[in-house]
């Protein structure tokens, strides 16, 4: 009995403080997308806007960059000094002028030179920056041909064909203008904005990276031209487990694609077959954003896609070697992702117990009855979920624990996701579109121990696509991966942070570096972070 | 038993409320719908005011007035005021099963999960012959992974209707949960069988062979999957779609219609949907595609024209003439349309494409190669440099032609595009043979 008491009394506050704060406004992340609405329902003004999570000046803390609709995305550098946050807009003296309808954002050095650079997506023409070191960017869209005037949403950096160079992938969603838009209208035949379907399907974009500064339009050549699809979201990550790296494409009332890696310089659409492309029952959803990672410790990267309420989000489980199965019922995500369209998402440890849990941000993309009875004047809002990973398979949506802010009706659109206090857990950056960013701090996480990694190459790149397998014990093994893309329109945290619950150290840890060759590395310190490079 | 109504405001403004010992019915502010739509549910609200008002009504007239108040905001998905309407409804009469089978329906579709739960039970024990309840109420069950109880309903549904494709298929999607491919392509299969047209069914049984490990199948089922699902017989939601009036409901009509390649049905809904809003451009463009799948294709151009005349940037009206255009080799006229449409929507390289062609036809070969060279400059597709080679052999330039013509089909080779290859093979014969003839 008085066990069980002692054990009430520890439990009891640890459930009543909020998981996530959001600290943005207190911490200088001043911040307000501005959709540039005209009454006129046309669709580009609820698509955006994402964000990006870098280390744009190297000096180890995560920095922000804020896409914005029509007057051009801020870059604030992140100030942090023992833990305690604080960010410094330093738009003008970065010389970014982001001067397209923004989309979204990736990051990746394109020129080997160990600063991180910035690709912007536009509704038309896009922009990549090239970090000079010096707390300035150039704009080098011309001199490295890689724009794409068509509207642009999200994009990934790559080395497809393991050279040792980062590539480009620029996912398209619509050949929308203002003179081709339609009227639409709701089911109560009120007008609305339209679905992605009235507006051809304009297809993606791949750029090889030649090695001398710029690119190459390799889109025909490797084949990613010959499925099209209204594409708003993409992760890469090597999904048949053959080293090389594999693109999925979601695409918003379309299949999916799942571009397997033909280790040529092509790639074959396999996402059919693949049981990828639709959900269980054959049925195209309308894929917004998405992840992949090894949510139940089987060792393959599985694929989580958010789609429009009254479908549900979809968790795509891989047998290996690229075979799927649309388990999102049996895995509990069936019925909470109806009631809300999900935006931006990522697998995440949040608890640092090891396992990889949800976020999903939402907002609806058609006029809500109920929020218009009630006088919003854009009645789009909805909550955004977190969901625990119980370890069994499962996932639970956790409701009050998670924070005040998952209270609020907001329109919510990309999710960049970070450890921006350096504290060992994972925090979130949400955007919103026509609202406030949220920086959604996380205060749980570092109860449990936890292993920081960063991957980079001998110029100080980060080695996106490195696969990383901690080995915490026999039959235990942590797989994850260097990336910064996944979620929507947004671009995350490079490094590596996994939750090693109780364990206070870790047996081995095995990498699996871009060009395809393996090392077995000394076990690092943990609750810490440890740059490895290759 | 009457419920006591009390009017709080006057009844000719938007946003009345009425207040009931049961439920407050929030009216929906209808000044954004279309006034088909609006005089509609205006009239059905004036029916509901009076028998409240009418001292004599009975329960059951007052619950079927409520009920079908509801059924008015439902199928215009209002669906707030319908589940207080609904509510009202069951309160005045509890037996009745169609209101709370729609309150069940609302609440599946607001997440609220429990409550449809319970509400379908309730259906069932009122009406256990109702199979679209059983097969709802084991789909909700089967979205909670509860497949026990999915199954029990399914097999329920199916004591009622053996051949009930919803429920054989749902049986199928149960077995594939567990992985039991051989159960879940048995019931797919029967599935298939008695409903040939859900033609989705090929996607779950592809899924389940690919399971057994027999990929040849799989395959053979994922070659013929395609949109249409299985849906169950379900009386009281197709009597909510045929509550739907308007100009868009028979412009949504059709082009369910056109789809299915009715072409007279759709023609029938596209002409009703002029005539609620003859201002409807998609209504004019959807029946004039719609009359050239029926052959009048004078008919076609004339609505394509009227669409046209209502909003001149409507690049599919502009387009479509133009295909009618060139077809009757008035290739100047079909040029003017095109270039409307790449006016409109300069990003549209499939217009640019049939413009350039044309311009090849009306013997304009210079416009052509300018704009097929810009084309391919852009899309870098193996098609559209094809145009730029035929340019070139128009111009005489067949040098010139040939050459350009041999890079292609080398890239042809390397992209292992064969059926284009074969064709850029016979051009570049033709620019090969008109060497040295002109200059």
């Amino acid at each position: 009995m008085r066990l069980l008491f002692i054990a009430l009394l520890l439990l009891a506050p640890q459930a009543s403080r909020p998981i996530f704060d959001d600290v943005a406004a207190e911490t200088g992340l001043n911040f307000r997308h501005h959709n540039g609405m005209t009454g006129k329902f046309y669709l580009p003004e609820i698509m955006g806007a994402g964000a990006a999570l870098f280390d744009y000046d190297n000096d180890g803390d995560l920095d922000v960059f804020l896409v914005q609709g029509a007057s051009g995305g801020r870059l604030f550098r992140n100030d942090l000094e023992k833990q305690k946050l604080r960010f410094t807009d330093v738009t003008e003296k970065s010389r970014i002028v982001a001067t397209g309808y923004g989309m979204g954002a990736a990051v990746g050095d394109i020129n080997n030179d160990g600063w991180s650079d910035l690709y912007l997506t536009n509704l038309g023409s896009n922009q990549m920056y090239l970090n000079k070191g010096d707390g300035t960017f150039d704009d080098v869209t011309k001199n490295t041909a890689t724009d794409d005037p068509r509207w642009s949403t999200a994009a990934s950096f790559l080395d497809y064909d393991r050279d040792g160079w980062l590539d480009l992938m620029v996912v398209n969603y619509a050949d929308f203008s203002v003179t081709n838009s339609p009227n639409c209208y709701a089911p109560t035949s009120a007008r609305d904005y339209c679905t992605p379907r009235v507006f051809r399907a304009p297809g993606n974009r791949l750029f090889h990276n030649r090695r001398d500064g710029t690119f190459e339009d390799v889109t025909v050549a490797a084949g990613v031209d010959r499925e099209f699809g209204h594409g708003l979201g993409i992760v890469v990550a090597d999904f048949d487990d053959d080293g090389w790296p594999d693109i999925y494409v979601a695409n918003d009332g379309d299949p999916n694609q799942l571009w397997i890696n033909q280790k040529n310089g092509t790639f074959k659409n396999e996402a059919l077959l693949a049981g990828a492309a639709v959900n269980r029952d054959g049925k195209t959803e309308a894929g917004m954003g998405v992840d992949a990672g090894d949510f139940d410790g089987s060792g393959t990267d599985d694929i989580f896609v958010t789609h429009l309420m009254d479908e549900t989000n979809t968790l795509f489980t891989n047998a290996g070697a690229a075979v799927f199965e649309d388990r999102t019922r049996e895995t509990g995500l069936g019925t909470p992702g109806r009631r809300f369209t999900g935006f931006g998402t990522a697998f995440f440890d949040y608890d640092n117990d090891g396992w990889l849990d949800l976020l999903v941000v939402n907002g609806a993309v058609q006029l809500l009855p109920e929020l218009i009875r009630k006088g919003d004047p854009f009645p789009l809002g909805q909550p955004n979920q977190l969901f625990h990973n119980t370890g069994n398979g499962r996932f639970v949506e956790i409701v009050e624990q998670a924070g005040p802010s998952f209270q609020l009706l907001e329109v919510s659109r990309g999710a960049a996701f970070g450890d921006v206090d350096n504290d060992g857990d994972t925090d979130v950056l949400v955007t919103n579109n026509n609202g406030p960013v949220r920086l959604l701090l996380n205060q749980l996480g570092n109860r449990n121990h936890w292993l920081g990694l960063r991957i980079v190459s001998k110029n100080g790149r980060d080695l996106l696509g490195t696969r990383v397998d901690i080995v915490l014990r026999k039959n235990r093994i942590l797989r994850r991966r260097v990336r910064t893309d996944g979620s929507y329109l947004s671009a995350n945290d490079p490094r590596v942070l996994v939750g090693l619950g109780s364990a206070t150290q870790v047996e081995a840890v095995r990498v699996r570096w871009p060009d395809g060759t393996v090392a077995e590395l000394k076990p690092p310190p943990v609750d810490r972070y440890t740059t490895i490079k290759q | 038993m009457k419920l006591a109504c009390i009017f709080l405001c006057s009844l000719c403004l938007l946003c009345v409320s009425v207040i009931c010992s049961a439920q407050t019915i929030h009216w929906p502010d209808l000044s954004q719908l279309e006034p088909d739509v609006r005089d509609q549910i205006k009239s059905q609200q004036d029916i509901l005011i009076s028998t409240i008002k009418d001292t004599h009504s009975t329960d059951t007239k007052l619950s079927a007035a409520y009920g079908a108040m509801g059924e008015i905001y439902h199928a215009y998905s209002l669906t707030g005021p319908a589940r207080e309407c609904y509510l009202n409804a069951n309160a005045l009469a509890p037996k009745d099963f169609r209101w709370i089978y729609l309150l069940a329906k609302l609440d599946q579709l607001d997440g609220r999960v429990d409550e449809a739960i319970r509400r379908y039970r309730i259906v069932t024990s009122l009406r256990p012959d109702l199979v679209a309840a059983l097969v709802n109420l084991g789909n909700i069950y089967l979205e909670l992974d509860r497949l026990d109880d999915a199954r029990s309903n399914y097999a329920a549904a199916l004591k009622n209707d053996p051949n009930s494709p919803a429920a054989h298929y749902s049986l199928g999607q149960v077995a594939l949960s567990r992985r039991n491919y051989a159960e879940a392509v048995e019931h797919f299969e029967k599935a298939l069988a008695l409903a040939p047209d859900a033609n989705r069914i090929h996607y779950a049984l592809a899924m389940a062979y690919r399971g057994l490990g027999n990929s040849e199948k799989a395959k053979l089922h994922l070659a013929q999957q395609g949109p249409v699902g299985v849906r169950v017989a379900d009386p009281l939601m197709d009597r909510l779609v045929q509550l739907v009036e308007g100009a868009r409901v028979h412009l949504m009509r059709g082009k369910v219609a056109l789809e299915a390649k009715r072409y007279e049905e759709a023609a029938t809904e596209f002409r009703e949907a002029i005539e609620a809003r003859p201002d409807s451009v998609p209504a004019h463009v959807n029946l004039g595609a719609t009359l050239t799948q029926l052959g009048d294709l004078k008919g076609a151009a004339e609505e394509f024209t009227r669409a046209v005349a209502i909003d001149p940037n409507n690049a599919n009206a502009h387009y479509n003439l133009a295909v009618l255009l060139a077809n009757e080799k008035q290739h100047e006229q079909a040029i003017e349309h095109l270039q409307a449409v790449s006016t409109i929507n300069p990003n549209d390289a499939g217009a640019r494409f049939f413009l350039a062609q044309q311009l090849l036809y009306a013997k304009r070969p210079d416009e052509a190669l300018k704009l097929a060279q810009s084309l391919y400059s852009t899309t870098r597709a193996l098609q559209h440099g094809a145009l730029v080679g035929s340019a070139l052999a128009d111009l005489g330039r067949c040098a010139e032609a040939a050459d350009w013509q041999r890079k292609l089909i080398a890239r042809a080779v390397e992209e292992r595009n064969d059926e284009l290859q074969a064709k850029l093979k016979m051009d570049l014969q033709r620019y090969e043979s008109c060497r040295g003839l002109k200059p």
